[in-house]
Order: C-alpha cells, then structure tokens, then sequence
C-alpha cells in the first residue's frame, strides 16, 4: 500500500458522510480523516490545518460560506476539492467543481470515478516522500538548535519565505508539526547532538 | 447504535468498552449489576437526558445534535467539562508519565531517548495544564455569569462590559494548538522512536495515547460545537434585554 491520502468531508447529511468513508475503503490508502458539519466557524482553516489531499464537500450543508470557502481551499494547491452534486442540482453549483461525484449514481460508478479524479498526480509525489532532502535537514538541524525562522533564513542566506516552504514539507513527510517534536526527531536521529541543543538553550 | 434510557448500562459497556471513562466522570462506578441507564441515573442524581445525549455523542461522534444539546444549562455541561478535566489532569496523564518511565525500567527505550519524551511530554502537560487552568479560571465563570444574571434578570454593566471586551470565539483555536502536540508525540512512537526487541510498554503507551487523543477531540468538539454557540446566544439575548430595559 502506498501513502495514505487524506479526505475530509464537509457535510451535515450523515447518509452522505457514511457514504462518502465507505465509498473511501473501497480504494487502498484513501481514509476519511474528519467530517465537518458545515457551520463551524474557520471551517477553511481547520481543513487546511489537517493538511488533507482530497476535501469532499457537499454544497447543501454550507449556506452562504460556499463560494469563499471554495475560493481559499482553491489557493492550496496539494488540495483536490470534489463536489457532491446530483442530478437535480443546479448549473451555477455544478460549475463550481471541477470534480464531481453525483449522489445518485451506482457504487460502481463512483468508484470508477473517484478513481479517475485521484489517479493523474498519483504518481508524481510518490518518490521524493519521505526522505528530508540535504536542504531540509539543515533546516531541521538549525530549528532543534532553537533558531527562529528569520534567523534560520538569515544564516543559510535564504529568505524567509523559502524557509517556511521548507518547514511545511519537513512537516508533511515527517508528520511533525511542533517545533519541540521535530527537535526530538532531530535528537533521535542524531542530526543534532544533546550538547549542541543544551548550549543553545 | 443508538443509546436509550431502558437499556442495560451493562451491555451498553460491553458493546463500547470506551465509554467506560464517560460514566466514571459522571461518578457511576462499575458494579451496577443489571440496572437500566434510567434507574442509575435516578440512583446517582443525574440528569438522564443529559447522560443520554453526552454517551451517545461518544459512542457515535456523528450523533452529536448541537440543537438538542443546547436545550441543556450551560452549567451543567460545565460541570461536565470540568469533571472531564480533572480526568485528564489527574488519572490520563500521570498515567501516560507512567508508561514513558517504564519503558526505561524495563530497558525497552535507551536513556537518551527517554528524557527525550519525558522532556516533551512535560511540555506538553504544562500548555494542556494552562489551557484548562484558563477555561475553568475565566472562560466558565463567565459563562455562568451569564447565566446567572439573566435568570435572575440582573444585568450589571460590568458584564455589558466583559461582553464587548471579552470574546468566545477566540478560545476556539486553542484546541487546535493542545492536539498538535499530542498527534507529534503518537508519531514519534510510532515511527521514530529507535525500534527494541521488547515492545510491550510502548504498545500500552501507544494505546493511552490514542485513547487520550480521541477523547480530547471529541472534548473539545462538544465545546466547539455546544458550548462556543450556546455562550453566544446567551451574550446576545443579554445584551438584547439591556438595551429593552434601558428605553423603559
């Protein structure tokens, strides 16, 4: 199996929630991660904050939120958005997706389907996953000895901006989010020494 | 399944061994033979709608109805919440210390490793420790402050005052913080920490470790989902009768 892909669910319509992580085990290492109702305050945020590869949403369970949310989930470009659309919906909804799956249609179908919608990037990030490049490890290193973004960024003569990309796909391959646990994998992958961290202190 | 009040509290546990935590914050201890949920509660003075709604919303977090659930008062899912804290504070996490020093008594971590997780883990007791500290300190005072005066019909403006000045919406994200730590600490253990012949305590950790991760994340969705909503009808219907009681 290879890596597992995250999909979020936004929907208040528990048939369509369970359907949708039933519709998920049928392809290897899609899980659905979470399902929000729809009517959480800073729903863009939270499902950014997973760091999700597909968000299912299910236009009818967001009210007048659709067309932002859409707007700003569009800008994360690791994010593929799939529409839930039926037969019945209107045009001006439909057009908003650039992948649909239709409520009505046979589990053959969908699964067809769902696999055409994530087959394509598939096979692109694949290989790079997992290993921090030489890059990131510096980076790494120099976040466990306590340095703050611009600093990290003035020392390799980088800017700040790279840093921050940088930090994001060490925290994407490692599935470490706070500064003090990549400090400890750091440590334990004796990237850095016990010492050099406590002197830094 | 859904949960009703005629069940067996007995077989309820057998059929989801998780809620076990959720009826002991409620002070039900196991040992109840063969009651319904009803008679236990009657028996423990507690509220069975209330205890209905919060196992259920455990048992199958997509149950959970914030409609329905803010038909109860606030104070008493504060209680609640309250209770649930001083489980994790007090049971949860000595209990997950434990483990992490055990594995380096049974020499199933080397020592470098261990102060490693010890040291994080006591950063992270202190941030969860002050997160609590501050919703039982400011944010649920003022909640029954809130409640309280307008029962009573009794607006001061020194709470006009703290409901401008203070916002519910901002403790939202939080949470948010507190879980990040706890999900780094699983994947260290899961895929970091230098693999060892013996496992058995780090399999226990492990298993404390999600148990407390889902616990927490269906905690702080009933505060998300109930309490933040619940807290902002009351400012709003306060300040509403402040401004009906001053044309008069």
């Amino acid at each position: 199996m290879g890596k597992t892909k995250k999909v979020i669910v936004v929907s208040s319509a528990f048939l369509l929630s369970a359907g949708i992580e039933n519709l998920a085990l049928e392809l290897s290492g899609m899980l659905v991660d979470h399902v929000y109702i729809g009517s959480e305050k800073n729903l863009c945020e939270k499902i950014i904050s997973k760091k999700p590869e597909y968000v299912v949403i299910d236009p009818e369970s967001i009210n007048d939120g659709l067309l932002p949310l859409l707007r700003k989930l569009n800008q994360e470009k690791q994010i593929k958005i799939i529409g839930l659309i039926s037969s019945n919906s209107k045009n001006n909804i439909i057009s908003l997706f650039r992948h649909t799956l239709n409520i009505q249609h046979t589990k053959y179908k969908l699964v067809e389907t769902l696999k055409k919608i994530i087959g394509k990037e598939d096979k692109v990030n694949n290989q790079d996953e997992k290993l921090l490049s030489k890059r990131e490890t510096e980076i790494l290193r120099n976040l466990a000895l306590g340095l703050t973004n611009q600093e990290i960024a003035d020392k390799l003569f980088l800017s700040i901006h790279t840093v921050m990309t940088h930090r994001k796909k060490i925290t994407r391959k490692l599935a470490i989010k706070t500064v003090s646990g990549l400090t400890v994998y750091a440590l334990m992958n004796k990237l850095v020494d016990m010492r050099e961290v406590e002197r830094s202190e | 399944m859904l949960l009703e009040k005629d069940m067996k509290l007995a077989d309820v546990i057998n059929h989801d061994y998780n809620l076990v935590p959720v009826i002991s914050r409620f002070g039900i201890m196991l040992g109840f033979g063969d009651s319904s949920i009803e008679n236990i509660c009657t028996k423990n003075e507690i509220n069975v709608d209330f205890f209905l709604t919060i196992l259920n919303s455990f048992h199958d977090p997509q149950y959970l109805d914030k409609n329905y659930l803010q038909n109860f008062p606030a104070t008493l899912l504060i209680d609640y919440l309250q209770n649930a804290h001083s489980y994790y504070l007090q049971i949860k996490i000595p209990e997950i210390e434990f483990l992490i020093d055990e594995m380096a008594f049974k020499h199933e971590v080397d020592d470098t490793s261990h102060g490693l997780l010890q040291k994080f883990f006591e950063e992270y007791k202190a941030e969860f420790s002050k997160h609590i500290e501050r919703e039982e300190k400011r944010v649920y005072p003022y909640i029954k402050d809130l409640e309280t005066s307008l029962n009573n019909n009794n607006i001061s403006h020194e709470l006009l005052a703290r409901i401008k000045e203070y916002s519910i919406t901002s403790y939202q994200a939080e949470h948010e913080n507190v879980e990040e730590k706890l999900m780094d600490l699983k994947n260290i253990i899961i895929k970091y920490l230098p693999s060892s012949q013996k496992q058995q305590t780090r399999y226990k950790l492990l298993k404390e470790l999600l148990a407390l991760e889902a616990d927490l994340h269906d905690h702080a969705r009933m505060e998300d989902l109930i309490l933040v909503p619940k807290v902002e009808v009351l400012e709003k219907e306060i300040t509403l009768k402040a401004t009906i009681n001053n044309n008069h």
